[in-house]
C-alpha cells in the first residue's frame, strides 16, 4: 500500500530532478543562439537589409521587423525547450506613433520580449550594448537610442517620437532591485512631457526571479520560470504638460508612472 | 569691452539664469545665491540640467553642452560659462 502510493511520486521527484540539468542544457544553449543569431544579424541580415531599396529609415524599419521576428522566434525555441515560459497582454496597443513604452526591469532579457513585440519601435539601450562585440552592430544598424550623454538621449528620443515612431525605455535606467519599491530615473517622465503622445506602461513579471543583476546565467531555479507581460493603460501626458513647466511636470508624470507600476504590481 | 561692461554683461546672465531657475523649478527665491550649488543646494540633477539649457538657449541663442556643464558647480559658475559662450 504504502510502497504502491509512493511509487508515482518518486517516479515525479526522478523525472523533477532531470528537469533543472535538462533546464540548465537549454539556458546555457539559449545563450548560444543568441550570440550566433547577433552574428547572423551582423554578417548577414545587415548587409542584406542595406542594399535593399527604400529610404534609410524604410531599411531601417525592415531591420527592427526582422529583429522582431528573430526575437520572437528565440522566444518560442526557449519556451519550446522548456527553459522558459511566457505569456503576453495586451501586445497589439504597442507601437504606436509617438507612444513612450515604460517598462520595469526585472531580468536580463527584458528587451527581448519588448523588441520582439514592439518591432517597430526604437528602444533606448545602455553604453554597454554599444560596445559588446555581439549587440553593438544590430544596436546601431536598428537606428536604438544610446542612453548616455543625457542631454543627447532626450533629444534624440524627442525626435524619434516626433517623427512617428514609438520609444521603449527602462525609466529605471538598471535592473529592477527586488523587494524595494520601484525607482525611476527623471529621464523617461522628461521625454514623456516633451514629445510623447501617450505613456504606456508595460508590467514584466518572473517567477521565480531569475537573471538579475549580477545573477550567473547558469543559477537555475527548481521551477520552469514564466515572464508575464502586461500592457497597461496609458497615461496622457498632456494634463501634466499644460499644467506646469517642464521639470515638475515631469516629476509629476514620474510619480504618476510610480502609482500605475505600484498598481500593476499589486493585482496580478 | 570695458571690464564695467562686462560686470554688467555677467550680472545680466546671472538674472536670467536666476529668473529661469525661479520659473522652472519653482525654487523660492531666497534659496538662490551666485554661490548656491546646483546639485547639492538646489538638488537641479541631470536631468533638470537639459531643461536649464534650454531654457537657456532660448534666452541667449547658445547651447551649453552636457560636457561644460559638467565643470558647473555653482549658479555663478553657469553664468560664467553662459557668460563666455555668448562672448565668443
Amino acid at each position: 500500500m504504502n510502497i504502491l502510493s509512493n511509487t508515482p511520486q518518486r517516479l515525479g521527484r526522478g523525472l523533477q530532478c532531470l528537469r533543472r540539468p535538462w533546464r540548465l542544457v537549454t539556458t546555457a544553449v539559449g545563450f548560444a543562439v543568441f550570440g550566433a543569431g547577433c552574428l547572423i544579424v551582423t554578417l548577414v541580415a545587415i548587409p542584406l537589409v542595406r542594399l535593399s531599396p527604400g529610404t534609410a529609415p524604410a531599411r531601417r524599419l525592415r531591420l527592427r521587423r526582422l529583429l522582431g521576428l528573430s526575437l520572437r522566434g528565440f522566444l518560442r525555441l526557449m519556451s519550446a525547450v522548456g527553459a522558459i515560459r511566457y505569456e503576453i497582454a495586451g501586445a497589439s496597443r504597442l507601437g504606436r506613433p509617438g507612444q513612450l513604452i515604460v517598462a520595469n526591469h526585472p531580468t536580463l532579457i527584458d528587451a527581448v520580449f519588448l523588441l520582439g513585440f514592439a518591432p517597430s519601435s526604437s528602444c533606448i539601450v545602455k553604453r554597454a550594448l554599444w560596445h559588446n562585440p555581439f549587440t553593438r552592430w544590430p544596436v546601431t544598424a536598428a537606428g536604438y537610442l544610446n542612453n548616455s550623454p543625457t542631454d543627447r538621449m532626450i533629444e534624440e528620443a524627442c525626435d524619434a517620437l516626433r517623427s512617428g515612431e514609438s520609444v521603449i525605455i527602462f525609466p529605471e535606467g538598471t535592473r529592477t532591485v527586488p523587494e524595494r519599491p520601484l525607482q525611476f530615473q527623471r529621464g523617461a517622465a522628461a521625454i514623456a512631457v516633451r514629445a510623447a503622445t501617450a505613456v504606456t506602461p508595460v508590467f514584466i513579471r518572473c517567477s521565480p526571479p531569475v537573471l538579475m543583476k549580477g545573477d550567473p546565467w547558469y543559477r537555475i531555479p527548481q521551477q520552469r520560470v514564466r515572464f508575464s507581460l502586461e500592457v497597461g493603460t496609458d497615461i496622457d501626458p498632456e494634463p501634466f504638460r499644460r499644467g506646469a513647466p517642464a521639470p515638475i511636470a515631469a516629476r509629476q508624470l514620474n510619480d504618476r508612472m510610480l502609482e500605475v507600476f505600484a498598481a500593476l504590481a499589486r493585482c496580478p | 569691452m570695458t571690464s564695467l561692461d562686462r560686470n554688467t554683461d555677467a550680472e545680466r546672465v546671472y538674472q536670467m539664469i536666476r529668473s529661469a531657475l525661479i520659473r522652472l523649478f519653482r525654487l523660492d527665491p531666497a534659496r538662490i545665491t551666485p554661490e548656491s550649488r546646483l546639485a547639492d543646494d538646489l538638488e537641479i540633477d541631470s536631468i533638470d540640467a537639459v531643461d536649464l539649457m534650454d531654457e537657456v538657449k532660448r534666452a541667449t541663442g547658445r547651447k551649453v553642452g552636457a560636457e561644460e556643464f559638467k565643470s558647473v558647480r555653482t549658479v555663478s559658475d553657469l553664468a560664467q560659462v553662459v557668460e563666455r559662450l555668448t562672448r565668443s
